[in-house]
């Protein structure tokens, strides 16, 4: 029992060290949409997903200073889009020790809505929008530099006559 | 009565013959296996994390001499004044080697208590130097003149920051003594005073000081053993590869089959493009130190 004991102990402690260290990653991020196919002409939604390790946080899209990097998803142009709109969350005040002023920050999990304005004259197929989801993260006492992860949004156009396949 | 004797069975027949130790000796048995398959798991997954986060990372920087007290990798840059800035020419001073950044607001905050140390030391033979690791240097002039610096700043770049062991976290601070070997290294903002206490060490320390006798603060994000960046591997032409040791054969044997292996990366570049336009890429560096390893040695 109490070799177990000290085992756990000593596992905690190697835990604490290792998160200690800065990490890889702070943030994955991921694209959720319906996998169904959209006429030319219409919008097709899609959701951004990400997660922000625990103890660090990204600014938000609008930061509260102007020296803060925002949180920003770049898109790179394609051929069957014309217009991309994206809503971005509102983020949470928090105090940091380096602060005198609440910043607006996200923690956790954050979720950006993209709206795909598809091109009337889009040809039946399958498209790949490419982009990142680009952030700069911090916890209490440290900056990470500024970063990006990439995402892409596959989008299916239908045919033209086609009816209806998913709501816009 | 007599303990000796077997208990009764429970549905009143006569008891069975029983070794009065297997029952126990089974449930120990399985509760020493239970014991054993959990710390087992634990083993491993502490294993696993210790070698991703610590060791891993570790081996990557290609330590120059893991050790306490190394000599300060030189810099050589020019400040956002348009002077020279030589490391070298601050032996036998004490620097406060400070990694930070416009948009950094740990970083921001020190920084006025850099100034007022600055202007308190600088006669006992101190200086502060700012190294920004902005991507230019338009905020950090704005910077540098809103916050009345009264120290050299320059602006950085990834070579700096790899010689320098990898800047993982800004602020990062080194403390320099006057024999040009570091002391002490900060990541993470830290309260001034601990920094100034440091100082105050390293410039009462003479000559034929010890150096063990240097107390750095033992606060969160402090190391006292420096890992630096190998500066071979640095300056190498595949970023990252130390190839002193290769002969002319290996090295395009290399090159070759490094721009003939697609990086899994995401980046759409070959292991060696990559390794040359990202130095920062985890997965090229992988994939090329797996290659060098590879290579026949020279003369078979």
């Amino acid at each position: 029992m109490k070799t177990f004991v000290v085992l756990i102990f000593s596992f905690v402690l190697v835990c604490a060290v290792v998160c200690a260290q800065a990490p890889e990653h702070v943030v994955k991020a991921k694209v959720a949409m319906a996998p169904v196919a959209a006429r030319p002409d219409s919008v097709v939604k899609a959701t951004v997903v990400a997660e922000v390790l625990p103890g660090y946080h990204i600014n938000d899209h609008h930061p509260t200073l102007d020296y803060l990097i925002p949180t920003e998803i770049k898109l790179d142009p394609n051929k069957a889009v014309t217009r991309n709109d994206i809503t971005y969350p509102k983020g949470e005040p928090r105090k940091f020790a380096f602060s005198d002023t609440p910043l607006s920050v996200y923690e956790g999990t954050v979720r950006v809505e993209v709206a795909f304005q598809l091109d009337p004259k889009a040809l039946p197929g399958d498209y790949e929008v490419k982009g990142k989801f680009a952030y700069q993260a911090c916890n209490d006492h440290a900056c990470l530099p500024p970063t990006s992860v990439p995402i892409s949004f596959p989008l299916k156009v239908a045919r033209r006559g086609a009816s209806r396949s998913r709501s816009e | 009565m007599d303990l000796n004797q077997p208990e009764s069975s429970a549905n009143g027949g006569t008891p069975q013959p029983t070794d009065p130790g297997a029952q126990p000796a089974r449930a120990v048995s399985r509760g020493r296996l239970l014991v054993g398959a959990v710390l087992a798991v634990i083993v491993v997954a502490g294993l696993y994390f210790v070698n991703r986060y610590w060791i891993h990372p570790a081996v990557m920087i290609q330590a120059n001499g893991d050790s306490e007290h190394p000599d300060a990798p030189g810099i050589s840059l020019t400040d956002i004044q348009g002077k020279r800035l030589d490391l070298a020419d601050y032996k036998g001073k004490v620097v406060v080697l400070d990694f930070w950044a416009t948009w950094c607001g740990p970083c921001r905050a020190e920084i006025p208590g850099f100034v007022v140390m600055q202007e308190k030391y600088a006669s006992q033979g101190f200086s502060l130097i700012g190294i920004s690791m902005d991507d230019d240097a338009a905020p950090v002039v704005d910077f540098y003149k809103e916050f009345r610096m009264n120290y050299p700043v320059a602006v950085g770049n990834q070579r700096i920051g790899e010689l320098y062991g990898g800047i993982l976290g800004l602020p990062t601070t080194f403390l320099i003594g006057r024999d040009g070997r570091i002391y002490a290294k900060h990541t993470g903002g830290i309260n001034p005073a601990i920094i100034e206490e440091e100082v105050q060490q390293l410039l009462a320390m003479s000559p034929t000081a010890e150096k063990s006798d240097f107390r750095p603060a033992m606060v969160a994000g402090t190391e006292t053993r420096i890992a630096l960046g190998d500066p071979a591997a640095i300056d190498s032409e595949i970023p990252g590869l130390n190839l002193s040791k290769l002969t002319a054969e290996q090295k395009e044997a290399l090159k070759k089959q490094l721009g003939d292996q697609h990086c899994p990366c995401g980046c759409n570049l070959t292991v060696l493009k990559c390794r040359q336009v990202d130095r920062a890429c985890q997965v090229s560096l992988k994939l090329a130190r797996v290659q060098i390893e590879k290579l026949p040695k020279s003369g078979s």
